[in-house]
């Protein structure tokens, strides 16, 4: 690369980039949790009427 | 205070821990003046081979030597070479008067040409200030041999004529990055975190054969995940270091990089075996011995730079046992990095654990519903 520092800026925006993604992916698999609990909740409530 | 609590406070400390990371490399940690390569012993471990400088001579003197009867009349120049790739930074350099920075991609080589005379070799043009010159020539390690100074190298050439470059580690420096060297303090903790990913998953896995227990699983797989994770930011991140060190991306003759592909393949493997068996128990099973048998990838890529130049690495060895070793100001900053990404390990492993007991929770209740039914 033609600047040293853009390769620099572009390895920490990598590390950084995949961390916060997966911290993005870990929040929506809790939200999709979330969700089926809900979900699940409403289930064993009709069943039990 | 509550789970979600707990864990916006460990992840605040660890965004925390990350952002003075990147502070300390930037502004702390000092530019290295010694080439990585010079520290590492790439040089001993390259020894033999040819390596070719291609740049423009500066500072050219020559002088005619004694001649020698029914032969050329010898001549010996001596220059600095320059390398090409160098050469923006140097004329940028130049204009702003920091010619005296110690640290350019390729320091000037001081090279002696001998040509004519007995050892043959024409210089059919004149070399002046500005002339194209490529130098090839062999990496040879006195030092090595004579356990005197292991930093000592010299290039021999061969060939035609006689081109001899010799200097010491402190200005021969072949390839030197220092701004892109600083890559290191993200790179290395990202690997280090994925052998530690991958070291929880050996150890969680065997308690899981031992006991049964369907938590030890979902940390085994949550750590296997998050080793995944590390060792691609590694494997992203190294190659942007590579190709301003070595001026190439990939090298598949190199043993840590193609060791640590490997490993990020098995492991890989062991997310997909996962995905592929429905069934929980047999699931837990197959991945727990899977996750043992494919931890002998770790000590694989881990050692496979240290036992260099038995097996052919030019990755740079962090810990040295000789020559070469960190500033203090540097073996601070990656300390501090590495307590930064151990902890923000952590702090993801304790989340990721959580919602896959919560996953697996779910999908339990689930079959319970649908087996009623």
């Amino acid at each position: 690369m033609a600047n040293p520092w853009t390769a620099l800026y572009l390895a920490y925006s990598i590390v950084w980039l995949g961390v916060f993604v997966y911290l993005i992916y870990i929040h929506m698999r809790q939200r999709v949790v979330e969700r089926d609990i809900r979900t699940l909740k409403e289930e064993l409530h009709k069943h039990a009427k | 205070m509550d789970r979600k609590r707990i864990f916006a406070v460990l992840l605040a400390v660890s965004l925390a821990l990350m952002l003075l990371t990147v502070y300390l490399a930037m502004f702390y940690a000092p530019l290295p003046v010694m080439s990585v390569k010079t520290a590492d012993g790439l040089l001993t471990s390259l020894e033999g081979e040819d390596i070719t400088v291609a740049g423009f001579a500066w500072n050219v003197t020559a002088r005619m030597l004694p001649s020698i009867p029914e032969a050329p009349p010898p001549q010996l120049f001596t220059l600095l070479l320059f390398d090409f790739s160098d050469f923006e930074r140097y004329s940028n350099a130049a204009q702003a008067g920091e010619l005296d920075q110690p640290w350019w991609t390729v320091q000037p080589l001081l090279v002696h040409i001998k040509a004519g005379g007995q050892v043959g070799g024409y210089i059919t043009d004149p070399i002046m200030n500005g002339t194209n010159l490529s130098v090839t020539a062999k990496i040879w390690a006195p030092g090595a041999y004579l356990d005197e100074n292991p930093d000592q190298y010299l290039l021999v050439a061969r060939g035609a004529g006689s081109v001899e470059v010799a200097e010491s580690s402190s200005a021969f420096s072949l390839v030197t990055a220092p701004v892109a060297q600083k890559i290191f303090y993200f790179h290395m903790p990202s690997a280090w975190v994925s052998y530690l990913g991958f070291f929880v998953t050996l150890v969680f896995s065997a308690m899981y054969l031992k006991s049964r227990k369907p938590k030890f699983d979902v940390i085994a797989y949550s750590a296997a995940e998050l080793g995944v994770l590390f060792a691609t930011l590694a494997l992203l991140s190294g190659p942007i270091w590579a190709k301003e060190e070595w001026g190439v991306y990939w090298r598949w003759n190199d043993t840590k990089l193609v060791t640590t592909f490997i490993l990020w393949l098995v492991y890989i493997g062991y997310l997909m075996l996962r995905a592929a068996i429905t069934e929980p128990t047999t699931r837990a099973r197959v991945s727990a011995v899977y996750g043992i048998l494919g931890f002998v990838t770790v000590p694989m890529s881990l050692l496979s730079s240290r036992i260099a130049p038995l097996l052919q690495s030019g990755h740079p060895v962090v810990i040295a046992t000789k020559g070469g070793s960190l500033s203090p100001e540097a073996g601070m900053t990656i300390g501090f990095a590495v307590i930064a990404f151990t902890f923000l390990f952590i702090t993801m492993l304790i989340k990721r654990v959580e919602v896959a007991e919560c996953e697996e929770n779910v999908e339990e209740l689930k079959r319970s519903i649908g087996g009623e039914e």
